[in-house]
């Protein structure tokens, strides 16, 4: 091939590849104002129940105007937040801390395997009669069944990776002489770091999801409160705002995981740059 | 031999593993010696039982039957004296290169500001000053390696195992590398046990040669290289040795 062709070539990949480039960034905003084109048809007419992007906004406006419960939309926001969060630190440090217990000494997975097995199994919902009988209908109780979703996928993914190390990092270890203490906080658990942290992602995603629920089941605050009583009260605009304000708030938690993993795990990073 | 101070002996060490309830041999009856100071490679086909061999040396693995004596004494488990450079490089990807480097006087619980001064000086060695922050997903198959013969020599030890370090390398890379693990080997006497399945390797490598059969591996042949370094590798003589090991050779599976 002469130096003249292999210009023409590359080129030409080039500019396909920059034309790519700009589709990748032009799909999303169309996607996004293909579903709020179909918004505004599903809500056309006179007759339809459904609200608009327009009704959204003004209830938008009012709830700025008039807080529910006496509290805002951002303070609905930052109860249904201070859950999460707290649950969230919660179940890192325990699930965590069982998962590389469970991972990496047979002899308590031996033991405490099975009991947690069983208690997997049971979805976080499931627990909300017997904790409200236990401890009412405080903030605790509802904290107690987002740590219950939060921690399950903390505990498997730690468990998970902690039991399927590489066995040539182990082996490093032996070759330099690592003491148990070493091997376990030098080798297996930074071996580990990728699938502790995917169960950190999905954990996130969990809590959000659980607080919602457990929300709509029972509270005064928080935005799954806010979606039972738009639903209650016939005011479907909250409701879409509050669906609105849950899909922010879920991208938004999910971004910030992965900025964590960057921050805890710097190699993954620069494996991506 | 003639005045050489035997270092490291290998005595009937045989091993085998059971495979679909069937004894497998991967390494039959070796005995040989490695002197002080000397450069040995060991010569094998492909899967005949190497890493074994190595893994049963730096302590990774006990074997069925046989001993290592280290100075006359039988080594049990990894020793610090001994130290591997790994076929499969085996950085921690969650450290740089320079926490790579340092791992072993680190874990032997030498203060940080000392075994970095060791650690620069044998990233220096292999030319990788400029690198120590980067991490090993951000560097060649070379430097990887050089991580690796870096962080070996880092931990001082006496005898150095080679498993195939250049093997996954572009014939220009490897040259340039044999030639410097030659250059260190000269600066930096250690024994070193240096296992390739390349003849012109090893014959422009080792002061002696271990041939090894294919599996179960045992010792065909030693020959001992007196060639003066740099060897030229097209000289008559070269290529002489070269012609009658690699006759001698069995080929691989
Ligand atoms: N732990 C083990 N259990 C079962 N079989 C094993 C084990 N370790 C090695 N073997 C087998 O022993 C044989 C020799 O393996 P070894 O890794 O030593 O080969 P090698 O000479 O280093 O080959 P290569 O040049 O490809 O690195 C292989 O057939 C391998 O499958
Ligand atoms: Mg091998």
């Amino acid at each position: 091939m002469s130096t003249k062709n292999t210009d023409i070539v590359l080129s030409a990949s080039e500019q396909r590849e920059r034309r790519k480039q700009i589709l990748y960034k032009i799909l999303p905003v169309v996607s996004i104002l293909l579903l709020v084109a179909l918004w505004i048809a599903a809500s056309g007419g006179e007759s339809s129940s459904f609200p608009s992007p327009m009704d959204v906004y003004d209830r938008f406006l009012r709830f700025m105007e008039k807080p529910i419960q006496k509290l805002s939309l951002w303070q609905h926001i930052l109860a249904s937040l201070k859950r999460v969060l707290i649950a969230l630190l919660a179940s890192w440090v325990l699930g965590i801390s069982f998962g590389i217990l469970i991972g990496w000494n047979k002899k308590a997975n031996a033991l405490l395997g099975p009991i947690f097995t069983a208690i997997r199994v049971v979805p976080p919902l499931a627990w909300i009669p017997l904790i409200t009988i236990w401890f009412g209908t405080g903030e605790f109780p509802k904290i107690l069944v987002v740590f219950l979703g939060a921690v399950m996928p903390v505990v498997v993914n730690t468990q998970a990776g902690m039991s399927n190390i590489d066995q040539q990092y182990l082996d490093v270890g032996r070759i330099f002489n690592a003491n148990k203490r070493q091997m376990l906080l030098d080798f297996a658990i930074p071996s580990a770091l990728d699938a502790i942290f995917a169960g950190v992602r999905t954990s996130a995603s969990a809590a959000w999801m659980v607080v919602l629920a457990a929300e709509m089941l029972g509270g005064k605050s928080g935005v799954g409160f806010l979606i039972t009583r738009g639903m209650d009260s016939g005011d479907l605009p909250l409701v879409l705002l509050s669906m609105i304000c849950i899909g922010i708030i879920g991208a938004i938690l999910a971004i910030s995981m992965q900025l964590i993993e960057r921050g805890v795990c710097p190699w993954t990073a620069k494996k991506s740059n | 031999m003639d005045g050489k101070k035997v270092k490291l002996s290998l005595e009937h060490i045989s091993q085998s593993y059971v495979l679909n309830n069937r004894a497998f041999d991967a390494v039959q009856d070796i005995n040989f010696d490695v002197y002080d100071s000397e450069f040995l490679v060991l010569l094998g086909p492909g899967y005949c039982g190497k890493t074994v061999l190595l893994n049963i040396i730096s302590g990774l693995e006990e074997p069925v039957d046989g001993t290592v004596r280290l100075d006359g004494e039988v080594v049990k488990g990894s020793d610090p004296r001994i130290g591997m450079v790994f076929q499969k490089t085996s950085l921690l990807p969650w450290k740089t290169v320079m926490e790579n480097v340092e791992v072993g006087p680190k874990m032997a619980g030498v203060a940080k500001e000392e075994r970095r001064k060791t650690a620069q000086k044998y990233i220096d060695l292999v030319g990788l000053q400029g690198f120590e922050k980067s991490y090993p997903t951000q560097l060649s198959g070379g430097m990887k390696q050089r991580v690796g013969i870096a962080r070996a020599y880092t931990n001082s030890p006496e005898i150095l195992l080679m498993d195939e370090p250049f093997g996954a390398l572009d014939a220009q890379t490897r040259y340039s590398m044999e030639e410097e693990i030659q250059k260190i080997w000269q600066s930096e006497k250690r024994t070193i046990i240096f296992v390739t399945n390349n003849i012109e390797e090893a014959v422009y490598l080792g002061d002696r040669i271990v041939l090894l059969t294919n599996r179960p591996a045992h010792v065909k042949a030693i020959y001992d290289i007196d060639l003066p370094r740099p060897r030229d590798t097209v000289s008559p003589e070269f290529l002489r040795i070269r012609k009658e090991i690699s006759d001698n050779t069995d080929l691989a599976l």
